[in-house]
């Protein structure tokens, strides 16, 4: 217990650093939100263009598929937000050696590298997903009862946890590969995948989007639950424990990088 | 506090080839080399002991530096320190050990001195009281003070250094590592560090290991010294056994008026020892000679007065030979015989 | 000109053995990029697939399906970013290094990037191409694109990747003024991505938005070569499009200049 109040009061300290920090900067963190705002945010125009064309895409309708997409933004966020320094890992701190300062402290390695960085650029997906969410449920295309927000809830968070679990899994390859950036950037891409309706890719692609690299739990799949009243709930338990599961194993492979770490310098 | 047992490090990396061509290749090779970076050494450090742990460039003092703070696992062979295993217990063993790295801190860079160190007592649990009581120590022999506020990335290189070393001993370590701590430092900032370190050494009774190129740190530091070469330990005792056993070999340089006399002087056959004992050269430029002998076969004396029954001698001067020599020639190899 | 590629080339043979040199980067690159093209045609095959007629944005299906994979192939070739060795060059300060050096400071990014290009179009944009004919003929029974298609792609190819790469060192001199690149660059390539056409053809905007792009340089990148690829344009339509992408390789070689050389008079008088 003492040492979860010890993690948690050194979070806070770390957390307040980073607001500082942010604010003398502020022309950065406009700059980092735009950019991530922007990328996100023309992924519905080109939806909306295409549906100057057509009346619905699979018998899905543009709120409908707006709702999803913006679903889709907001786990995105929250793992962005908070574990972004995962990336220096896969690129940087394992091949140069600045992994090194971690293994000297008294505390858990992987909760020293999240918590050295909040990502502010995240705030500009947060704020697409939360926007297309709002507005497709203002829209009505959305279930809304007691069970669903909580559902919902819960469904982002083990979303999020999916995401950090995947990032978690391709970083830990550095410990073998020394920069394992360019196979996490392929496994973290395979998600833009996960913003539409998953029954439109070939059979392949979406059997490793639901069960390799399991991108569809983290949007799609759940969403069409919210998007379709009377659907079964079940979809939302196999989420939780598929990012469990994948988070047990991700962690034990980071646990086993850690063992066979090289540093730098031979 | 420090033992320890016959650790060995092998490094496994990928083949590589030069040129374009070998780039290519490259891409479908997939032959490995293993490279034996630390090999089967053992020792064992006192409490208190200020060690220093020498070597060439990559002959293994940073790879076994690392393997006893617990950031590289051995191949074979263990570590305790303080009777702890770093590989097994990493967690404990950081809590009893401090760590210096010269050529990279580990402070955080964007933030000033003063958070960095806010929050490494968090870190490393440090109490209010404890907290002030070392803060004053540490800004009496490191001066942190004057730039206390400052964010990391903007401190000169002495002054991160300084940085550095107070925040590896803000907990009190039982243990404090130094990777080459003077590396790039002026000689004034070079004389506060090592300073400091004996005085930290002297008061909490701290034990020191200490990596360096720089034969001063050693010589105004360590009792003892351990030097390593290829991965393999070749010497372990005193500062002073070292210069005993290595550093017996003296040179006396003179000045003479006529150089080509000296051509038929054969001083290691008229002393009776070894040629390698006592060797003449000649230098018909300056007019010197320059006589290499072992100070235990041969005195100054018998030299010189031999010189001057053959030519007048203007000036003399007599060398001891230096620390940095030694390990120089113990470096290359010279099977612990050091031959000057 | 010889002695000038004697001075240049090694720039762009040193890029790609720089390329080369990443094992593991060099596989999955590929992959990765190609995963954007292939949710695009997915989604295309949906969107046709629920459409009433079969020609959208004045593209039939099988032109789609051509549009998507050369829009990457060209994107691949086209985008060739040097902002970022501009902009770090100037956060770091060693712009001032490049001056005191006997080469143009432009030409050899240039160099370098036209290494980068060469590399891309090797791997994997030549692979894909082929593939995509293949493709072309077999499956969906068209014909092979002519040469002199293929002919009139590649010099427009070609001016888009100077338009793009002008276009890019005056984007990286943003460093001046803000040091997080990295936000600007994101926001920069989700931006082009649209305007280049490299999301959606052109074609499907609102004809008053058209005509807006019709004055910037951003068609003329990867727009203006893959419907030339499609055979989109011919006779004096065609000079028209190239003649326009000649007039933008200037106009932004110009605003280069000029922008360069404001900023490194202001670098010497301040000492950067």
């Amino acid at each position: 217990m003492s040492t979860i109040k010890r993690y948690m009061r050194l979070y806070r300290v770390l957390i307040a650093q980073f607001f500082k920090s942010i604010l003398q900067s502020k022309v950065d963190f406009f700059m980092g939100l735009l950019g991530f705002f922007c990328t996100q945010i023309f992924g519905i125009v080109f939806l909306f263009l295409v549906f100057q064309q057509i009346p619905d895409l699979n018998g899905w309708t543009l709120e409908q598929l707006i709702f999803i997409y913006g679903f889709a933004q907001i786990p995105r966020g929250i793992d962005h937000l908070l574990t972004d320094n995962i990336w220096m890992v896969a690129w940087w701190y394992v091949v140069n050696g600045e992994f090194d300062r971690y293994m000297l402290r008294p505390m858990n390695v992987l909760f020293q590298v999240i918590s050295e960085k909040l990502q502010p650029d995240a705030v500009g997906e947060l704020l697409v997903g939360t926007i297309l969410t709002v507005y497709s449920i203002s829209r009505g295309v959305v279930v809304v009862d007691g069970t669903h927000v909580i559902l919902f809830m819960i469904s982002v968070l083990a979303g999020a946890l999916i995401y950090t679990s995947v990032k978690l899994f391709f970083a830990s390859i550095a410990f073998w590969v020394k920069i394992s950036g360019p196979f996490l950037q392929t496994a973290y891409q395979m998600s833009d995948f996960a913003k539409y309706p998953t029954e439109i890719y070939a059979k392949g692609i979406r059997f490793i989007i639901t069960w390799v690299i399991p991108f569809a739990f983290v949007a799609y799949l759940p969403a069409r639950y919210f998007l379709i009243s009377g659907s079964s709930a079940s979809v939302i338990g196999v989420e939780c424990i598929i990012a469990v599961g994948f988070w047990c194993i991700a962690y034990a492979l980071f646990q086993k990088g850690i063992s066979i770490y090289e540093s730098a310098g031979n | 506090m420090i033992e320890v047992k016959h650790i060995s490090k092998d490094f496994v990396s990928a083949k590589k080839y030069p040129g374009l061509k070998g780039a290519i290749k490259g891409l479908f090779s997939n032959e490995k080399i293993v490279k034996r970076a630390v090999e089967d050494i053992s020792f064992n450090i006192a409490d208190g002991e200020i060690v220093g742990y020498i070597g060439s460039n990559g002959a293994g003092k940073s790879t076994t530096i690392k393997m006893m703070t617990g950031i590289l696992n051995p191949t074979s062979g263990e570590c305790l320190v303080n009777g702890v295993n770093p590989s097994k217990n990493r967690k404990q063993n950081a809590q009893n050990i401090g760590v210096v790295f010269g050529q990279r801190t580990q402070l955080w860079w964007d933030l000033p001195l003063s958070e960095s160190f806010t929050i490494l007592k968090e870190i490393y649990k440090v109490s209010d009281e404890e907290y002030q009581e070392r803060m004053e120590f540490l800004n009496r022999v490191l001066e942190l003070e004057k730039f206390f506020t400052s964010p990391v990335r903007t401190l000169s290189l002495g002054q991160r250094m300084r940085a550095d070393l107070g925040a590896a001993l803000l907990h009190n370590p039982k243990v404090l590592y130094l990777d080459e701590p003077t590396i790039g430092l002026d000689l004034v900032v070079k004389d506060n560090i090592r300073e400091a370190i004996r005085e930290i050494n002297q008061k909490y009774n701290t034990t020191v290991i200490l990596t360096t190129h720089d034969i001063g740190d050693i010589e105004e530091l360590c009792s003892r010294i351990i030097i390593i070469d290829e991965g393999k330990k070749i010497y372990d005792g005193s500062l002073a056994a070292l210069k005993e056993e290595y550093g017996t070999v003296r040179t006396v340089t003179m000045e003479v008026k006529s150089i080509e006399k000296l051509q038929e002087v054969n001083l290691a056959k008229e002393f009776d020892v070894a040629p390698k004992q006592c060797r003449v050269e000649l230098d018909r430029e300056k007019n010197t000679c320059q006589v290499v002998f072992d100070k235990h076969k041969v005195q100054v004396p018998q030299i010189l007065s031999r010189i001057m029954e053959v030519t007048e001698v203007k000036d003399v001067q007599i060398q001891e030979t230096e620390l940095a020599e030694i390990v120089k020639a113990i470096y290359r190899h010279e099977n612990g015989e050091a031959v000057l | 000109m010889r002695k000038m590629l004697k001075i240049y080339a090694p720039f762009s043979i040193n890029e790609i053995k720089r390329q080369l040199a990443y094992k593991g980067a060099f596989y999955l690159w590929i992959l990765v990029n190609i995963f954007g093209s292939f949710i695009s045609y997915y989604l295309w095959m949906a969107v046709y697939g629920s459409a009433e007629t079969g020609v959208l944005g004045g593209m039939t299906r099988n032109e789609m399906v051509v549009y998507v994979f050369m829009a990457y192939v060209t994107g691949s070739m086209v985008n060739i970013s040097i902002s970022k060795t501009v902009s770090d060059d100037i956060v770091k300060g060693t712009v001032s290094m490049n001056l005191i050096k006997p080469i143009d400071y432009r030409m050899s990014l240039i160099a370098r990037a036209v290494g980068d290009m060469v590399y891309q179009f090797l791997l994997p944009g030549i692979f894909i191409w082929i593939g995509l004919e293949i493709y072309r003929v077999q499956v969906l029974g068209e014909q092979i694109v002519s040469i002199t298609t293929i002919l009139w792609y590649l010099i427009s190819v070609v001016m888009s990747f100077l338009i793009y790469v002008l276009f890019d060192f005056c984007f990286g001199m943003i460093a001046f003024f803000t040091t997080y690149i990295f936000g600007m660059t994101m926001a920069k390539n989700a931006i082009l991505s649209f305007l280049t056409g490299q999301l959606i053809p052109l074609s499907f905007f609102p004809e008053g938005v058209q005509k807006v792009f019709d004055f910037l340089p951003f068609s003329s990148m990867i727009y203006t070569p893959v419907m030339i690829y499609l055979g989109k344009y011919t006779g004096s339509e065609l000079v028209f499009v190239l003649l326009r992408q000649a007039v933008w390789v200037l106009i932004l070689y110009a605003a280069g200049s000029l922008i360069w050389r404001k900023v490194t008079t202001r670098l010497v008088v301040l000492g950067g």
